[in-house]
């Protein structure tokens, strides 16, 4: 068991789980969409980027591929939520939040796709 | 299979190269960042949890867009002051905290960017990625230079004068250094790494379609011998010129295709054979060696009947001895190594002590070779040696070229330097080949003729050899002399006559004529040019202009081969009916 590979698979999945927390529920209720979740997806999110670089597998291009995709995804959401809190005149509204949480499905697909390939890398390095 | 197993060598070998630079910086740069990004979460995640109070006394929490603000601008240290509303004392000592964080955070990712940037290996990486685009980007043909020692230099400056392009690969950075310093015409890219490596001599352009030749000139027998191995297997046609001074290499070396060897010691040693028998021959090859502007050294004569001594017993003892026992000479060896086991014929001994000297006899000797590997010693040899007979032939090898002052001062008679011997080798083997073939040629024809030509170029240019050229009559390179050469109307010496009097003969000499069916040395004024003959002359600059004038100028050719004024413009041509030959 190597420290690197599990603090780099306990990232990812983390990334995963807190997206789909902030994610599921009703779209456009702001009262089942907790900020501090979008919070800690994004900066999960960016460190797990961070984990991913500097691998020179094609496996590893993919996953810092799908990594930043989930990273664009989640700022924009956070962008939304703050220009629906902070300089929309009608506020955090059901609107605003479908969109911020849409993003965040967005993220949530490039997160599964980290997902399976984390598990995809994991059962193929078994096999060998 | 070797085929498939080669390129893909070829190609992991260069993907990686490209890459490894940026992957670097990103893999050192992770815990950095990593760091900087949990810093920033925390203060910020502190900073919302953390109650504050409004102006009206109301308890606030900061949102999160307002925190991210916050710490932006503090940890950035620009610090806009306490927004939206003055902080409590728990908001307070809580960015006091992360003040402290953020700017150790900072520290350390910009610390460890700049430390990447000052890193050796970085740095290595950084000047292979220049150096491998340069190189692909090269358009023109070029030379793959490994060793840039001496010679390498001498030569680089040589062949950068004549307008060629290379590439240097030396182990040592301090000589690739040298390059930025040496102010050459053309960019010329430069790696420090082992030469002995097959991947370094493919970035550095083996296998780039403009490369045109491989030199091996390092100092290092063992290396050149890779260079060239790798060179022939590499690429088989490419041409190869290796620097050995151990015939056991140069043997080695010829199993690979068919490098041309040059062994600075073996080529000494001809050329004192052929000085000795024909010091003519020997005069002129050492100026048309030396390249354009060089002065006629003086034609000396070694002695060739007599007793020589050679000092020093190594290859180049050696190598000397038998040269000189080949051409019937008495000989005296002395081996200098304490270790030498004696044998009939040669002296043992630290020959700085005059007991061993006075064994040599050299009061009855008429040469004297100072050929040990330490210019301190031979510089003391040639002195005892002085001391003893005034008279003697003086030859005497120079290592290390800061020691030519001394040797200059010494006025030995004849002095190898290995590093410009191999240089001027290579240099008239690259420059004009033809001249190369001359070179090679050229003693057989004996000492009369030498000293023929010799009077023939002083005559024309004077005791400073001008320039050395080729010319080809072909349908590109001289069209005005294609219709006469084709009917066998144009001989060496028509051509040769000048544009404005054809009474005069242009300021050259013919050196050599190369035609499918063999070379003609000295070709004379009766020789008669065909179609695809290259050649070789010597003699002005203004000469070459002429020359190049009858060559593609229709109305001049026809005047310089038949004595027939014609107009050169079209219009004239036409009203005095006189036009001249062009098929």
């Amino acid at each position: 068991m190597s420290l690197e590979k599990v603090i780099f698979g306990f990232f990812v999945l983390l990334a995963a789980t807190l997206n789909f927390g902030f994610f599921i529920g009703d779209l456009s209720d702001p009262s089942l969409h907790n900020v501090y979740e979008l919070f800690a997806a994004v900066v999960v999110s960016l460190i797990a980027t961070v984990l991913k670089f500097g691998d020179r597998t094609q496996i590893g291009a993919v996953h810092l591929a799908t990594s930043l995709v989930a990273d664009l995804q989640l700022i924009a959401a956070a962008l939304v939520w703050g220009y629906a809190t902070q300089i929309s005149s009608a506020g955090l509204d059901g609107a605003a939040m479908a969109s911020v949480v849409s993003l965040s499905g967005g993220a949530l697909l490039a997160n599964l796709v980290s997902v399976v390939l984390l598990v995809v890398e994991t059962v193929s390095f078994h096999r060998r | 299979m070797a085929g498939s197993a080669l390129r893909a060598w070829r190609q992991s070998a260069r993907s990686a190269e490209t890459s490894s630079t940026i992957f670097l910086i990103l893999r050192r740069m992770r815990a950095p960042l990593i760091v900087l990004i949990t810093i920033f979460a925390v203060s910020v995640l502190g900073l919302t949890l953390i109650p504050g109070r409004d102006e009206a006394g109301h308890a606030v929490r900061m949102g999160f867009f307002d925190a991210f603000y916050f710490m932006s601008y503090t940890a950035t240290t620009i610090g806009y002051g306490e927004i939206p509303h003055p902080f409590t004392g728990g908001q307070r000592l809580w960015v006091m905290a992360t003040i402290y964080l953020t700017v150790i955070g900072w520290a350390y990712a910009i610390g460890s960017l700049l430390t990447l940037l000052q890193d050796r290996g970085f740095r290595q990486a950084l000047a292979l990625q220049r150096f491998t685009r340069t190189v692909a980007r090269l358009r023109e043909p070029f030379l793959l230079v490994v060793g840039y020692g001496q010679t390498g230099q001498l030569l680089g400056r040589s062949l950068d004068a004549i307008g060629r392009r290379f590439v240097v690969l030396d182990a040592s950075g301090e000589r690739v250094d040298v390059l930025d310093i040496d102010s050459y015409h053309a960019d010329v890219p430069g790696l420090a790494a082992d030469a002995g490596n097959p991947q370094a001599l493919g970035v550095a352009g083996l296998e780039h379609p403009r490369c045109e030749g491989v030199l091996a000139l390092t100092d290092d027998d063992e290396v050149n011998l890779v260079v060239a191995m790798t060179a022939a297997l590499l690429r088989p046609e490419l041409p190869v010129i290796a620097r050995t001074v151990s015939p056991a290499i140069e043997q080695r070396m010829r199993a690979f295709g068919s490098p041309a060897v040059v062994n600075p010691f073996d080529r000494f040693g001809d050329h004192l054979r052929v000085a000795l028998r024909s010091p003519a021959s020997y005069q002129l090859m050492s100026w048309l060696e030396s390249g354009p502007g060089a002065q006629l050294p003086p034609r000396g004569r070694p002695p060739t009947a007599g007793r020589w001594v050679i000092c020093g017993y190594g290859r180049f003892g050696k190598k000397l001895a038998e040269d000189l026992r080949a051409e019937g000479l008495d000989l005296t060896v002395m081996d200098l190594r304490p270790d030498a086991t004696p044998e009939p014929g040669i002296v043992v001994g630290d020959a700085c002590e005059p007991a061993v000297m006075a064994r040599a006899e050299l009061e009855d000797a008429v040469g004297f070779v100072a050929g040990t590997d330490n210019d301190t010693t031979n510089l003391s040899l040639i002195a005892a040696a002085r001391r003893i007979n005034p008279a003697l032939f003086i030859a005497s090898r120079q290592n290390r070229p800061a020691s030519a002052p001394l040797f200059a001062a010494m006025e030995t008679d004849r002095l190898l330097v290995p590093t410009e011997t191999v240089a001027r080798e290579i240099y008239a083997q690259l420059s004009t080949p033809l001249l190369w073939r001359f070179l090679q040629d050229m003693p057989a024809r004996g000492d009369d003729w030498a000293a023929g030509i010799i009077e023939r170029l002083t005559r024309h240019c004077g005791d400073r050899l001008g320039s050395v050229w080729k010319i080809a009559l072909t349908r590109r390179d001289a069209p005005a002399l294609e219709p006469y050469v084709r009917t066998g109307d144009a001989t060496v010496g028509g051509l040769l006559r000048s544009p404005q009097d054809r009474d005069q003969a242009v300021a050259a000499v013919p050196l050599l004529l190369q035609r499918d069916a063999g070379t003609i040395l000295g070709p004379g004024d009766d020789v008669t040019l065909e179609p695809g003959d290259e050649l070789l002359l010597a003699g002005r600059p203004s000469a070459r202009r002429a020359l190049l004038d009858t060559m593609t100028h229709h109305a001049v050719s026809e005047y310089v081969l038949t004595g027939r004024t014609v107009p050169s413009g079209w219009l004239w041509q036409r009203v005095t009916g006189k036009v001249p030959r062009t098929r």
